[in-house]
């Protein structure tokens, strides 16, 4: 059986909270993720509901399976009930789904969504007793069975209405107990806005777009989520090893309808969850295999378990780029749970967050633009106290470190639910005890020394020196405290030119910089800079004559050459993300007309930041506020961007020349085919950084990758021009001070291949293994190799306050010399290249 | 005149007169010369009409070669007599056929593949941009970087974003009229692309920005782009640095090559370029050429008729490259479904490519065209080059009018899918 629908990639958002949230949150990540599909399916999958929404009571909703069954030809619906419906089940409650009265209303959907009939139900006794008479099931438990018995049900039902003949008239979307799932051909938000469930709760919550791109007829049967029994799966990815599951699956009497990889990737879920009841970790090992040397570094008795599930089912692990979202009931466990796990070697964008406050909720997506997109939206309806989520990370596939997945769960706590957060092992991801921004604040005068400080010099001129002195107040004092602060901060923006640009330049420095918060989240501080610079940016007035003066997308024929050396302020907001009238190409044309420099804030995913500049563009200062997109800085050549916040996959690709910061971490291929340039990274890179890079790329790191550091890095002899990484292995803790991470790299490639260039690590404990090389060679660091990166170390200082002195050379509070400190790793000549 | 000046002087005489000569067959067919693809008697068909820009007079075959399979086993049903005057035949082809974006017109369905800078020397990289100049169609950089002298043709240079990405920069995407991303090359596909080390000299290695005398390899994908929705961010990509830029993809021929097609068409490729597995390659290990990827007269039906079952087959350009050797073969391939060609090794057989196979070396060709030494690359002078490739192809044009002409068809676009107008031998 071949694989009938050709699947590409896609934009997934899976949420999960200890309070239900309605389905709107959802959106504005979906549409700012449109890019990642074609319009040709999308779908929503919700789990853990709440009953009053639904016509039923609570235990109804406990115990009754939901079948949900879309009906593409409504004629067939009491033929269909008649056969596979009523002489099986109890129905306890019944209804169409609501949903708009014509789907042309919205705009953009080309194809009529099913009509879905959602049934309660519960297996009749005497049904169930003949089906475990029938098949001999008298060993499984009373839930087993009827899952099972459920479960058959739907696949003839699906064979009989969908598949057979290419006949597609009805199918079951869903029917796990306490779940839904809705699709249709289109973007998921669609989904949203045509079934109407803005304001239908749930606790987990999934949307997908599709990329389909054989048939001209798309299908929602084709759209994800894909059901196995209480779980449903979207998926972002290929595999190359599609034949071989199905021949894994065939063996064991499963035979997939929908002929897509997903349908596949949720029976082999199902497989392994309820009919070889595998713990979580185990079911994720049989998908995504500990290899290399995180194998190696596992614990004995996990290596000699994983060995044997590895044996048993690699046929059955998907090969190839992929990434999925599981939302799952885990009944008996009475549990609602988030899943995400990635491939073993990472190919697909994956970013995880958590935040606490009133409510705690954790988002996995893929772009961090999509999760600031879903806080975004709770921030405005004031139901979490900011945008920023206390703590973004991605997962190392496959990796001894976390197993490459998390898993959110949303379970009874003490006093209502509560939302836990663990990897792959059960590690449970914590976070301090801290204060979040209160949702009303009341504005108080300002501590008269503080203000002071504004108004005299020279502090009054000198961002940083101002930073060094309220540091210990940001530390110590309140949210309202701050709130002042700003207050002032913003007056002083009012005022005048240089004021106006201290007063930028000063909550720059706020926003960008770790320091320690005391008892307030760093999370909620973020809220409080990002909105005083936003006030700030948007009272700039239109086309003056001002040091700044702003455009927007409505006034964006307005741009003309600048009056000496002003500053461009563009609101981004509603600029495309890409395209002929992006952003991006906005940035271009204020180049061409002589702009040198350039401030965007309001940025959702706007990608290609600084592409398209051409040749030599020294000179010109680009500075992005808010969630920067895809390929930042890609293909520069001599100017400087500076990423305020994080950055996000193919960041830097091709840069050439010139200088990139960046206040946070930095995605998937990071500084792919590099020629050069002086990059500073705040946070960590993930997979496969600075791959095939050539020429002189200078780069500091503080943070460290997920693996395949600065494979075939050809740049030179460094001593001479030539290129080399610095890899710090450092963090923030959460009260403000840069710590060491567990490992200074994790994974198991480390500068393969490499012909040119080096890469210095710190690595005082000597976690680094020779086994981590596959061509490099850890050699002696040098007094010369510090003088070689000593500059770039000051210059790292100077940008995110990490001192030489105390963060980097300070080991376990004793200074030492940077030999102890540093690690080098060159290339060697290998065969291969030679 | 210094020593060199006399050495290569010397040498670039006996060449030009050896490709003169060779031809007229009065010393019979060269032992060992060719091979069953390449016959002896096609390369020497391509020398002669290199020389004079005519069809071969003496007999030579010049149509197919002998390797029992492929173009080689296809032939015309009718080619009779001339039913349309040659010169009222067009053989131009449009390569844009999407209703936004430049329209770029070549008047014959060819244009020149990528060979990289480091792989092929300067003097032959120019031969073949001067000769895609006058002939205006184009030829393509490969993945080497863009040398500073061929910028002067950048109209009729492809400039190729290949999975090592090496001198690729944003200036050489803004020169192109056409951005070639090659995911896969026919003769190696998954196995990324290698410059072995002896070619890697300073020129290269500058141009390339890699270290000298170590070899070169492009990984096998592209790190950023692993699925369909990343491949629609890198056009999108190349379109915001160059805006006008017509967008090729290259690919080779998997058994899902129509897959892959209709993929690149919705993430907005004005060309779908697919090189089968005879393509030619110095560098691809023994092993990998012609076993990895489909033959080339096979992907293109398929791909053909899957774009026209998806109704979109006249918003696309379908190139096919990979083993295309003469006129014929360009034919067969339009009548299989494509719209037109590319060809390289063909380029270089004119030049006197003896089709020995010994490319990946730096010293290894003996006639100065795979070669990054630099005495050897200046036996060949881009005028002289440019002539033979002019002349090649003007003697191809008129294979195509005669074919053309004996079915009564006065466009070659009239040509595509004609798969009744083919018939197979034995």
């Amino acid at each position: 059986m071949g694989k009938q629908e050709a699947e590409g990639g896609c934009g997934v958002v899976g949420l999960a909270c200890n309070v239900p949230l309605e389905g709107k949150y959802l959106l504005q990540s979906l549409v700012q993720m449109r890019n990642r599909g074609n319009g040709k399916g999308g779908g929503i999958a919700a789990v853990g509901l709440v009953p009053e929404q639904l016509g039923v009571s609570e235990k109804i909703l406990e115990q009754d399976y939901i079948l949900q069954v879309a009906y593409l030809d409504k004629s067939v619906r009491k033929q269909l009930e008649d056969e596979h419906i009523r002489p099986f089940f109890v129905v306890d409650y019944e209804a169409r789904v609501d949903a708009v009265d014509d789907y042309r209303t919205i705009p953009g959907l080309e194809v009529e969504p099913p009509e879905v009939y959602r049934y309660f139900v519960r297996i009749k006794g005497d049904v169930l007793e003949e089906f475990v008479r029938k098949n001999n099931l008298e060993r499984l438990k009373e839930s087993e069975v009827e899952d099972e018995f459920l479960y058959q049900n739907s696949y003839r039902l699906n064979q009989q209405y969908y598949s057979s003949l290419g006949k597609k008239k009805a199918f079951v979307v869903s029917h796990g107990k306490n779940m839904v799932v809705l699709k249709l051909v289109g973007y998921g938000d669609d989904v949203v806005k045509y079934y109407r469930i803005e304001d239908f709760k749930a606790h987990v919550w999934i949307g997908h777009h599709r990329y389909p791109t054989k048939g001209r007829v798309w299908h929602p049967g084709g759209a994800h989520p894909f059901v196995g029994l209480h779980e449903a799966l979207v998926h972002n990815g290929d595999f190359a090893n599609y034949h071989s599951i199905m021949e894994y699956l065939a063996q064991r009497n499963i035979h997939p309808l929908f002929l897509t990889d997903t349908e596949v990737s949720v029976l082999l879920f199902d497989l392994l969850s309820r009919v070889y009841k595998y713990p979580l970790e185990y079911l994720i090992e049989a998908l995504a295999p500990t290899t290399e040397r995180d194998f190696e570094m596992l614990p004995a008795e996990k290596k000699r378990i994983y060995r044997l599930i590895q044996s048993t089912h690699i046929h059955g692990s998907p090969d190839g780029p992929w990434f999925f979202i599981v939302a799952r009931n885990d009944v008996e466990k009475n549990a609602w749970q988030l899943l995400g796990i990635t491939d073993t070697s990472m190919l697909r964008p994956q970013v995880f967050a958590v935040q606490e406050g009133p409510i705690k909720i954790g988002i996995i997506a893929s772009e961090r633009q999509a999760i600031n997109a879903v806080l975004g939206k709770l921030q405005e309806d004031q139901r979490i106290p900011g945008r920023f989520a206390d703590s973004y990370w991605n997962a190392r596939g496959g990796s001894f470190t976390d197993g490459g997945a998390f898993l959110f769960t949303v379970k009874d706590g003490g006093d209502g639910k509560v939302l836990e957060c663990a990897d792959k092992f059960g590690k449970v991801i914590d976070l301090p005890k801290q204060d979040w921004l209160p949702n009303s604040g009341s504005s108080v005068s300002l501590n008269a020394s503080i203000a002071i400080q504004l108004q005299k010099g020279p502090k009054a001129q000198d961002p940083l020196g101002f930073y060094d002195y309220v540091r210990p107040a940001l530390r110590d004092a309140g949210f309202q405290y701050v709130g002042e602060i700003l207050e002032e901060l913003k007056r002083l923006a009012m005022k005048g030119q240089e004021s106006g640009q201290f007063a930028i330049k000063t909550l720059s420095v706020l926003y960008d910089r770790i320091y320690d918060t005391g008892n307030k989240k760093r999370s909620s501080l973020l809220q409080l800079y990002r909105e005083a610079l936003n006030d700030v940016f948007s009272s700039i007035s239109m086309s003056n004559s001002d040091l700044y003066t702003r455009l927007d997308w409505k006034n964006r024929s307005r741009l003309v050459h600048p009056l000496g050396s002003q500053v461009l302020v563009v609101d981004a907001l509603e600029f495309p993300a890409e395209g002929d009238e992006s952003a991006a190409r906005f940035v271009v044309d204020a180049h061409t007309q002589g702009w040198k420099n350039i401030l965007l804030y309001n940025l959702r995913g706007h990608r290609f930041i600084g592409s398209g500049l051409g040749p030599r563009t020294n000179g010109l200062k680009i500075d992005c506020y808010g969630d920067v997109g895809d390929y930042v800085a890609s293909g520069i050549d001599g100017c400087e961007i500076t990423v305020h916040g994080a950055a996000q996959d193919q960041a830097a690709q091709i840069l050439k020349y010139g200088k990139l910061v960046v206040h946070g971490d930095v995605g998937q291929a990071f500084m792919y085919a590099a020629k050069g340039g002086d990059v500073y990274v705040l946070g960590n890179a993930a997979g496969r950084p600075l791959i095939n890079a050539v020429g002189r790329p200078r780069v500091v790191i503080n943070g460290t990758c997920l693996d395949y550091l600065a494979e075939s890095f050809m740049a030179g002899d460094p001593y001479n021009g030539g290129g080399f990484v610095v890899v710090n292995g450092l963090k923030p803790s959460f009260d403000g001070r840069y710590v060491e991470q567990e490992y200074p790299y994790p994974g198991s490639n480390l500068f393969s291949l490499a012909s040119g260039g080096a890469i210095f690590i710190r690595d005082p404990y000597r976690k680094v293994s020779s086994e981590q090389l596959n061509g490099g060679r850890l050699a002696d660091f040098t007094m010369k190799d510090w003088e070689l990166i000593l500059p770039f170390l000051q210059e790292n200082e100077k940008l995110f306050g990490i001192s030489v002195k105390t963060d980097l050379l300070t080991v376990q509070e004793t200074q030492l010399d940077p030999r102890q400190v540093y690690r080098k790793i060159e290339p060697i000549t290998l065969q291969e290249l030679a | 005149m210094g020593n060199l000046e006399l050495i290569v002087e010397k040498h670039s005489e006996r060449i030009h007169h050896g490709l003169e000569v060779l031809p007229n067959l009065r010393h019979g067919l060269p032992e060992g010369l060719g091979n069953k693809r390449w016959t002896a008697e096609l390369i020497l068909a391509t020398y002669e009409m290199a020389l004079t820009g005519d069809l071969p007079k003496n007999g030579l075959e010049y149509k197919t070669g002998n390797s029992g399979g492929g173009f080689d086993v296809l032939g015309w049903k009718n080619n009779g007599s001339a039913k349309v005057e040659s010169d009222k035949i067009d053989l131009s082809i449009e390569l844009n056929k999407r209703d936004d974006g430049k329209k770029i017109t070549i008047p014959l369905p060819i244009y020149g593949g990528g060979m990289s800078f480091g792989s092929i020397s300067l003097n032959f990289m120019l031969a073949r941009a001067r000769a895609a100049k006058r002939l205006n169609t184009f030829m393509s950089t490969g993945e080497g970087g863009y040398p500073d002298d061929i910028v002067p043709y950048r109209d009729h240079v492809i400039t190729q974003v290949a999975t090592g990405m090496f001198g690729v920069r944003e200036e050489t995407i803004q020169y192109a009229p056409i951005v070639e991303f090659k995911y896969a090359q026919g003769a190696k596909p998954g196995l990324g692309g290698h410059l072995l080390a002896d070619k890697v000299t300073s020129e290269v290695a500058k141009m390339r920005e890699s270290s000298m005398f170590t070899s070169l390899y492009s990984p096998f994908p592209f790190h950023s782009v692993y699925s369909v929705e990343d491949h629609k961010k890198h056009v999108d990509w190349i379109k915001t640095v160059n805006p006008r830029a017509l967008v090729s993809v290259k690919v080779s021929t998997p058994t899902d090559v129509d897959m892959v097609a209709i993929g690149s068409y919705h993430a907005g490729a004005n060309i779908i370029h697919i090189d089968g597995g005879y393509g030619g390659t110095g560098a691809a290990p023994e092993i990998a050429k012609k076993n990895i990827a489909m033959p080339v007269e096979y992907a293109i039906p398929k791909v053909h008729d899957y774009l026209m079952s998806e109704g979109v087959r006249d918003e696309i350009v379908l190139i096919a490259s990979g083993g295309i050797r003469t006129a014929d073969d360009i034919a067969k391939a339009i009548a299989l479904g494509a719209d037109g060609c590319v060809v390289a090794t063909a380029e270089a057989i004119a030049v006197g490519c003896t089709h020995c196979g010994n490319c990946e070396r730096g010293r290894g060709c003996q006639v100065g065209i795979t070669t990054t030494d630099p005495e050897l690359s200046r036996f060949i002078e881009p005028e002289w080059g440019e002539t033979r490739i002019v002349n090649l192809f003007t003697a191809w044009s008129k294979r195509l009018r005669s074919i053309l002409a004996g079915f009564g068809l006065e466009n070659v676009r009239d040509l595509r899918g004609r798969r009744d107008l083919l018939v197979r031998y034995k």
